[in-house]
């Protein structure tokens, strides 16, 4: 299958790189972008661990051609961070221990930062039908769930605490990372070491550590 | 899983009974056969198109009619494997004589596996259903047109 | 879990994407939400030679109140008229089915058009075309056709398109002012496909029924419209009573399929519970809007 040129605009920056239109819009983002915040988990559309913003609105990226997403300003997890400091939705996930593994997290800030965007005030059930469309093996979701609540509160509160929201449609576009001004950058091969933007797994050491429960360490 | 129900074909018992064990007829009939070269008495090679709107799979496999106690009763089991999954469906089948024509009863067990079973498997059964009840309508025309 | 091979169209008008759907005939496939197709494709299980991607064709992405009718074109995405004021105003059993398509991601991108077109038979939206009686807009080389929903859907995933066909619109018919509606259905977690769901329009003259409608997903091939039991609710005073007999009629009219999620037994009888529910609810709002 002939490639073809294919440009796109991630968080702030111009990405362009060679594919087949079947390439699908998570795998160039990972793949050509060096993006790989954004999991794959089920590839066809019911884990929503590939879940990114397209123009503002979540969507999954598996289920999406790349070629299909130039045009629009696309948002991924490696957004959501200014350089140290944590998104507040990043950062209520943190305190509130709803991430273990962390595969599924990216999917899950993307679909919370867009649906606290639609729904400020959401009540529990709102919050669990608004994540439903995400999964999680490791947590069970209930955390997840006080980390959404807690994160409500803290954009309701402070409106501008977040670094970056989600762009209105359809202007609105994330401003560049503090890495540099936007630029575009020539996608390499497939094996492009990943760019030195946090994802929602990395751990400043500058912050506090949660607590760990009292008791003896168990010896292996 | 199992799949049942009845039929009626315009056709004395013995006609019924000679279609049915007819490969031509099963050939023409056969949801999806697009090939079927016999390999043996009552057996043979079987490749299968089949599928509903863009979902299609092709499969590999046999076609056997067993347990023929003319001219009322036998089973035919086809099976088949592809890139979508396997598929084995069992079918007995039993003939009466029903005024000028011949109730068929059939009973079917049919087992998917593979992907498609996964994917599938809330519309398995009634894809099932349909596809016997094109079988027995293609029957019903081959027998109407005096076969 | 990668699709096959494809070649890829992208057109920009109706004209250019059913010119590639004739030249192509059953080996094209319309892509514009992808929400049901690329799962498939990704798996495999279907592989296209060609796709038409219609999501560049923008006259098709609009949602406008013409003459009692609501017309949702190709383009509209499900989450658009989820969030529709006009929706909401007439059609408000529109959004609220629309509001359990699968999840937010699947609505941001798929269409309701879409969701007609692929006619899966748990599908919500079909079901809500089918109790409204609405109609879609195919456009095809020999010209243009209305296609109303009981002629649309034929079997599993199965319409009466030709592959030559593209869907371009659909018309749902605006519910009379004092129309009470309710949208009710079972599902194992949110967002899953629906193990049975119903639609009911229900219209009161001087305290009597005077149009009833019951539409049914997830009891069989197609939707099912409840023939027999809207009869017997015309003209009759709404009760419990009468919501039971109406439940024991939809029961009696469908034949369910049963599977792994559930049996055809449970089926046919929250096919009837959901029917009692939504009559009931759709009393409550044809009185209040009276």
């Amino acid at each position: 299958m002939p490639t073809r040129e294919i440009t796109l605009r991630i968080n702030g920056t111009t990405y362009a790189g060679r594919a087949e239109p079947r390439k699908t819009l998570a795998d160039f983002i990972r793949e050509d972008c060096g993006l790989t915040g954004t999991h794959l988990g089920c590839e066809h559309g019911v884990c929503g661990a590939c879940t990114i913003l397209m123009d503002g609105d979540a969507v999954r990226s598996c289920l999406m051609f790349a070629v299909q997403a130039e045009g629009a300003e696309l948002m991924t997890v490696e957004g959501l961070a200014d350089g140290d400091r944590l998104h507040p939705i990043q950062q209520a996930y943190w305190e509130h221990h709803a991430l273990q593994c962390g595969f599924c997290t990216p999917g899950f800030l993307m679909t919370t930062l867009a649906f606290l965007r639609d729904t400020p005030r959401p009540t529990e059930r709102e919050i669990r039908e608004g994540l439903s469309g995400n999964l999680c093996r490791c947590t069970g979701y209930q955390n997840i769930v006080r980390a959404v609540a807690a994160a409500a509160d803290v954009l309701a509160a402070a409106p501008d605490a977040g670094v970056r929201r989600a762009p209105a449609l359809p202007d609105g576009c994330v401003p560049p990372t503090s890495a540099g001004a936007a630029k575009t950058r020539a996608a390499g091969r497939a094996r492009t070491p990943a760019p030195k933007g946090r994802t929602a797994k990395t751990k400043p050491s500058a912050r506090p550590k949660p607590k760990r429960p009292a008791g003896r360490r168990r010896r292996a | 899983m199992k799949l049942e129900g009845t039929t009626t074909l315009p056709a004395p018992v013995e006609t019924v009974w000679k279609t049915i064990n007819d490969p031509e007829a099963l050939r023409r009939c056969t949801p999806g056969l697009t090939e079927l070269t016999a390999t043996g008495p009552d057996a043979y090679a079987a490749t299968l198109t089949i599928g509903i709107a863009a979902v299609k799979g092709t499969y590999k496999g046999t076609l056997t009619i067993t347990d023929k106690r003319a001219p009322t009763h036998c089973k035919i089991l086809l099976e088949g494997t592809g890139g979508a999954g396997f598929m084995k469906g069992e079918g007995v089948l039993d003939l009466e004589p029903e005024g000028t024509g011949t109730l068929v009863k059939w009973a079917g067990d049919m087992q998917v596996g593979g992907l498609i079973a996964g994917v599938g498997q809330r519309m398995l059964g009634g894809v099932g259903k349909m596809l016997v009840g094109q079988f027995f309508k293609c029957l019903e025309q081959q027998l109407g047109s005096g076969a | 879990m990668k699709p096959a091979a494809f070649e890829y169209h992208a057109p920009d008008t109706v004209e250019e994407a059913v010119a590639l759907l004739d030249a192509h005939g059953d080996q094209a496939k319309v892509l514009a939400g992808g929400q049901s197709l690329v799962p498939l494709m990704n798996m495999r299980l279907a592989r296209p030679a060609v796709i038409v991607d219609i999501n560049r064709i923008q006259t098709l992405n609009y949602l406008a109140e013409d003459g009692g009718t609501l017309a949702l074109g190709a383009l509209c995405r499900q989450r658009a008229a989820e969030r529709s004021a006009l929706v909401a105003r007439h059609c408000p059993l529109l959004g609220d089915a629309l509001a359990l398509v699968g999840h937010a991601q699947i609505r941001n991108r798929g269409t309701v058009v879409g969701s007609l077109a692929h006619a899966d038979p748990a599908a919500e939206l079909c079901a809500v075309l089918a109790t409204l009686g609405g109609t879609v807009t195919a456009v095809g080389p020999q010209g243009t056709r209305s296609i109303p929903a009981d002629e649309l859907f034929v079997s599993y995933l199965t319409t009466s398109l030709d592959p030559r066909e593209l869907l371009t619109e659909a018309r749902f018919p605006a519910l009379p002012r004092g129309t009470g509606w309710a949208w009710k259905e079972i599902a194992r977690r949110h967002g899953d496909f629906a193990l049975a769901g119903v639609g009911v329009g229900l219209a009161l003259r001087g305290g009597r029924i005077a149009e009833a409608r019951i539409g049914l997903t997830g009891v069989g091939a197609t939707p099912v419209r409840a023939a027999r039991a809207e009869r017997s609710l015309v003209g009759a005073v709404p009760s419990d009573a009468l919501w039971e007999a109406a439940a024991e009629a939809v029961r009696a009219e469908v034949e369910p399929d049963g599977d792994i999620h559930a049996s055809a037994e449970y089926r046919r009888h929250i096919a009837g519970v959901l029917t009692r529910r939504a009559l009931a609810e759709a009393l409550t709002r044809a009185r209040e809007a009276a």
